[in-house]
């Protein structure tokens, strides 16, 4: 989901919760409240997000209904972001969905990350829980399954806890982009007031939650200049995907270097 | 209120994300990834990130320049909230005094 510098920023107080609080084997009740409580501060980060979402997505022409229907099945905050951008009437499918599958690659690895806690689950409760896996209650509840494993706690995996920290998410998620598309339209047309500048300010927050450094940006260096060019020479929006790819190629020689 | 194109491409989306979801699990649950795929896997969402406004950094527009690099500056110290309105409020004002 979109907050993923909040989380990065509470992964601290994230960890000391866990650290405190997983010593003890709880009811379900309990541990879904302190899922509850150990999301909290990042669920709060995630409101002003889902409000400009909404209100982008009124100005490119989603109804009231089609945006809880978007942030409802998807629930993907920087692919819902990315999408909305190069949102048009009618929208371009495959480019929305190719450029939805790039923004989200990241949910391979962090499934791969927790696949050893949630092995030996059922099939039939892994399959809807996965569902709620957004990079807030990813992180929150993988800090707490290795907590728990280092303290000798078994299952390591707390599925509650995991409910617990994702459900409000997704709940949050869906009912404020609502809120935001109900606000956006008030706002009349954002363009004239410099409100365009709401989507490259969202993004750098995002880019810089991502930041691992200049040797780890160099690939996103290579995309802004690639998409630049092929987007001051090139009609359409094929910028993105000449951008996006000549940086994964960029990623692929640069890590060969080590 | 539903357009058909609309809710097709939210359906494509919904679905291209949850295979990325449970994809994780299903294939790479038992093996471990190159680190070069690994470094493209982890680099990917930026560069989508930073091509989709790619067009910003090349405006013609001084006043959306200016305020651009105000917004960059804003967000590598400040909160999403912040960084908006300075972002928003920057380039109104710009656009108010050089056009």
């Amino acid at each position: 989901m979109a907050g993923r510098e909040a989380a990065e920023g509470e992964a601290m107080s994230i960890s000391e919760i866990a650290l405190t609080e997983g010593q003890t084997t709880y009811g379900r009740g309990a541990e879904f409240r302190r899922g509850l409580a150990a999301s909290t501060p990042v669920l709060l980060g995630i409101i002003p997000y889902a409000l400009v979402l909404g209100a982008q997505a009124a100005q490119k022409g989603l109804s009231m209904a089609e945006v809880p229907l978007m942030t409802g099945l998807n629930f993907a905050g920087g692919s819902e972001f990315a999408a909305i951008q190069l949102w048009s009437s009618p929208p371009h499918v495959l480019l929305i969905a190719a450029i939805t599958l790039l923004v989200n690659s990241r949910h391979f690895l962090m499934g791969a990350a927790l696949a050893p806690f949630i092995k030996r689950l059922p099939k039939r409760t892994v399959f809807p829980a996965l569902f709620l896996m957004c990079d807030e209650s990813w992180a929150v509840g993988l800090a707490d399954a290795q907590c728990r494993a280092a303290s000798g706690l078994r299952p390591a995996f707390s599925l509650a806890f995991y409910l617990g920290a994702g459900l409000p998410f997704y709940l949050a998620w869906v009912a404020f982009t609502t809120c935001g598309a109900a606000l956006g339209p008030v706002l009349g047309d954002v363009q004239t007031y410099g409100f365009a500048m709401a989507f490259p300010a969202v993004f750098l927050v995002l880019l810089r939650g991502m930041w691992k450094g200049f040797g780890a940006a160099r690939p996103w260096l290579v995309s802004l200049v690639v998409a630049a060019l092929v987007y001051l020479t090139v009609p359409g929006a094929w910028y993105v995907a000449a951008g996006a790819l000549s940086g994964l190629v960029a990623a692929w020689f640069l890590a060969g270097e080590k | 209120m539903i357009d058909p194109m609309t809710v097709l491409a939210i359906l494509a989306m919904a679905g291209v994300t949850y295979l990325t979801r449970i994809g994780g699990y299903l294939v790479l649950r038992n093996r471990t990834l190159s680190p070069r795929a690994t470094a493209v896997m982890e680099a990917a969402p930026g560069c989508v990130l930073i091509s989709v406004i790619a067009p910003d950094f090349v405006s013609k527009n001084p006043a959306d320049l200016a305020a651009l690099a105000i917004t960059v500056l804003a967000a590598t110290r400040l909160s999403m909230l912040p960084t908006v309105v300075i972002g928003v409020g920057s380039a109104g004002a710009l656009r108010w005094l050089i056009g």
